[in-house]
């Protein structure tokens, strides 16, 4: 399948410092696409390099296979984004700053405005001016402007920031709908790791400027991990698994004995424990989280 | 991609949309209406022109009686005594400044009140956009950042077209009911090869207006690009407006001394001296310093589109 977007060993200095080294990754159609980083990490400054605000120093961005530095015009129609915080026209109303970014785009009718706004549930204060508007209301402004134009590649810098509950959980549900249904492709950098692990489909993990890793939730899932088992009696139990695998890591909870095991291992534990004649009354998997994951490879709290 | 049509009418949108370019027009009205009613308090009728128009012919003689006279004053001083002969002669009243049209060409001094609001608008175009944040949004788009530019500077000079327009409509209507519309007919005397012809008014209230644009038009693309290279709309304001104060000073003080003044930007932004003054360096002709106006002009405008191409937006 063609990429929607490349990244070719995106590189970028400021002054002496490298910000970015040497990025290199691809975001399908139809796939919602997470930006994990701890601060500083560079996720902004990538995001910027694929809008074309910023200059790369090397290497090169593709969308739908054009270069966005060749050929900005061209690769930037299918883009709608917002970068970092969605600022508007204060002095304008919701109405007004979307009919700007309507004419600067190929064929936004008034009817789409108005689809979109209606999308975005701003129908009731659209006509009013954005500096009266909530931080939220805001928000869903902006994801307003970048949809106006159904873009093929939509990219979102935070964009749940500021939003209730009800909020986050709409735009999710519709990005995973813009994702699988209409075919976007969607990038979405957030802090809000439980978040991102609901909404998106593959995660990049950045740090320093680098890719640390790119993972898929259902490769997340598969993973070494901890499993509650829930029996009795529990003693018996402890020394029936510490006989099986001498060096894992076990240990006994309220609810039960919590055991780092191996994905295809269940199954034979579970065995071993019945033939043994040990009462199991529950085997539950308890996937690895993404922020677990995130903190494993970033190496904790650690800003640029 | 965006017709250049459609950014511009966005680029409208952000100016005439807020508060203070109405202000702005509201200031230049009110400017227009307080000069026209001090000038007719203050100016004092002259009871018989043809005896003040012989005195300053008697004048004008003596001068040029002096055979020290540089030839450029001569040429001028010649110009003005043939002038004011011809209106003994013809029986043509001098244009009072309490009249329709000597208000109407003294306002053409509220120009620089004009290029005052339109320094403030070139400044914030780019510079705000940056300080709003609204720049990374609008940059997003499949318009080229010289298109935006375009747009942008287009719309500001459009505001200065505006705002001369409603100057002229602004006196044009003061200056009827201040001071009446009796003496409408009187012609403009020019001063053509060797002749002096009488020429129609509104033209040279026109002229005038023109003429004095230069420096409008050169502030406000130096404005500009302070604008586009700092980001920064206070300094590009009070930048531009230091040196429309100070630079046509210097400059003066300058040339005094040094020939070469004849290049700078203020030696050349006063083009009414070439039709009725002196030139400020000896030599220097109309054509010399529209030339030298366009160098300028060509200079401000690359810089301007060379750093918004090529900055990075990290606002
Ligand atoms: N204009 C600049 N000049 C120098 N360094 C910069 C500039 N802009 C960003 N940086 C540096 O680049 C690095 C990446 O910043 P960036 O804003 O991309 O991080 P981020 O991943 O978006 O962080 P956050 O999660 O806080 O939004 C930071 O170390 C920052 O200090
Ligand atoms: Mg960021």
């Amino acid at each position: 399948m063609k990429p929607l977007l490349q990244l070719k060993n995106v590189r970028k200095d400021i002054g002496k410092k490298t910000i970015i080294h040497d990025l290199s990754l691809e975001v399908f159609a139809g796939e919602v696409f997470g930006f994990l980083g701890p601060n500083g990490a560079g996720k902004t400054t990538t995001i910027r390099m694929i809008v074309g605000l910023m200059g790369m120093t090397s290497g090169e961005v593709l969308i739908n296979g054009i270069s966005i530095k060749k050929d900005f015009e061209k690769a930037i129609q299918h883009v709608g984004a917002i970068v970092e915080n969605p600022e508007m026209y204060k002095f304008l109303t919701g109405y007004q700053n979307l009919l700007h970014y309507a004419r600067m785009a190929k064929g936004v009718t008034k009817e789409r405005i108005d689809e979109v706004v209606k999308l975005v549930g701003l129908e009731k204060r659209i006509h009013d001016k954005v500096k009266t508007y909530s931080l939220g209301m805001r928000q869903r402004l902006g994801l307003a402007q970048a949809l106006l134009h159904k873009p093929s590649l939509l990219i979102l810098d935070e964009p749940t920031n500021g939003l209730d509950p009800a909020g986050i959980r709409e735009i999710r549900d519709y990005l995973r709908k813009l994702a699988k249904q209409e075919g976007l492709a969607v990038i979405v950098s957030s802090h809000l790791l439980s978040e991102m692990e609901m909404m998106c489909d593959r995660f990049a993990i950045i740090q320093h400027g680098r890719l640390v890793g790119i993972e898929s939730v259902q490769e997340l899932s598969k993973q070494a991990q901890k499993v509650l088992i829930t029996v009795e009696p529990v003693e018996q139990a402890l020394s029936i698994i510490k006989r099986a695998y001498s060096s894992i890591n076990m240990k006994p909870t309220n609810q039960g004995i919590e055991v780092s095991i191996d994905y295809e291992e269940i199954p034979r534990l579970n065995a071993m424990l019945v033939s043994e004649h040990v009462k199991v009354y529950g085997i539950q998997t308890m996937t690895k989280s993404l922020e677990e994951r995130f903190l494993e490879m970033t190496g904790g709290n650690e800003i640029a | 991609m965006p017709s250049i049509i459609s950014l511009i009418q966005n680029e409208n949108m952000k100016i005439y949309r807020r508060i203070s370019t109405w202000f702005m027009i509201g200031l230049l009205a009110l400017a227009t209406l307080a000069g026209a009613l001090i000038t007719k308090a203050t100016h004092k009728e002259q009871q018989n022109w043809k005896a003040g128009v012989a005195s300053e012919i008697q004048t004008l003689k003596e001068q040029l009686s002096d055979e020290k006279l540089p030839k450029m004053y001569k040429n001028h001083l010649e110009q003005q005594l043939k002038i004011n002969e011809y209106r003994l002669e013809h029986d043509i009243r001098p244009v009072p400044s309490n009249s329709f049209w000597g208000y109407m060409v003294n306002s053409a001094d509220m120009i620089q009140l004009i290029t005052l609001f339109t320094i403030i608008v070139a400044a914030g175009s780019i510079a705000s956009e940056f300080s709003w944040g609204t720049i990374k949004l609008l940059l997003i788009r499949p318009a080229s950042r010289s298109k935006i530019l375009l747009s942008k500077y287009a719309a500001t000079l459009l505001f200065a077209f505006c705002m001369l327009l409603l100057l002229l409509m602004f006196s044009s209507i003061i200056s009827a009911i201040v001071f009446g519309i009796d003496h409408i007919r009187t012609p403009y005397l020019a001063y053509q090869n060797g002749n002096v012809v009488e020429t129609n008014m509104l033209f040279h209230v026109i002229r005038v207006y023109g003429l004095n644009c230069a420096t409008l038009v050169m502030m406000t693309t130096f404005a500009f690009m302070i604008s586009a290279i700092f980001r920064n709309s206070s300094l590009a304001i009070g930048l531009a407006i230091f040196l429309m104060f100070v630079g046509t000073e210097v400059t003066a003080l300058l040339a005094m001394k040094f020939k070469w003044a004849k290049y700078l930007l203020f030696a050349n932004t006063d083009l009414l001296r070439y039709i009725d003054g002196v030139p400020l360096v000896k030599g220097m002709t109309m054509s010399f310093s529209i030339l030298m106006l366009f160098v300028y002009f060509i200079v401000f405008n690359s810089f301007t589109w060379l750093i918004f191409r090529k900055r990075d937006i990290a606002a």
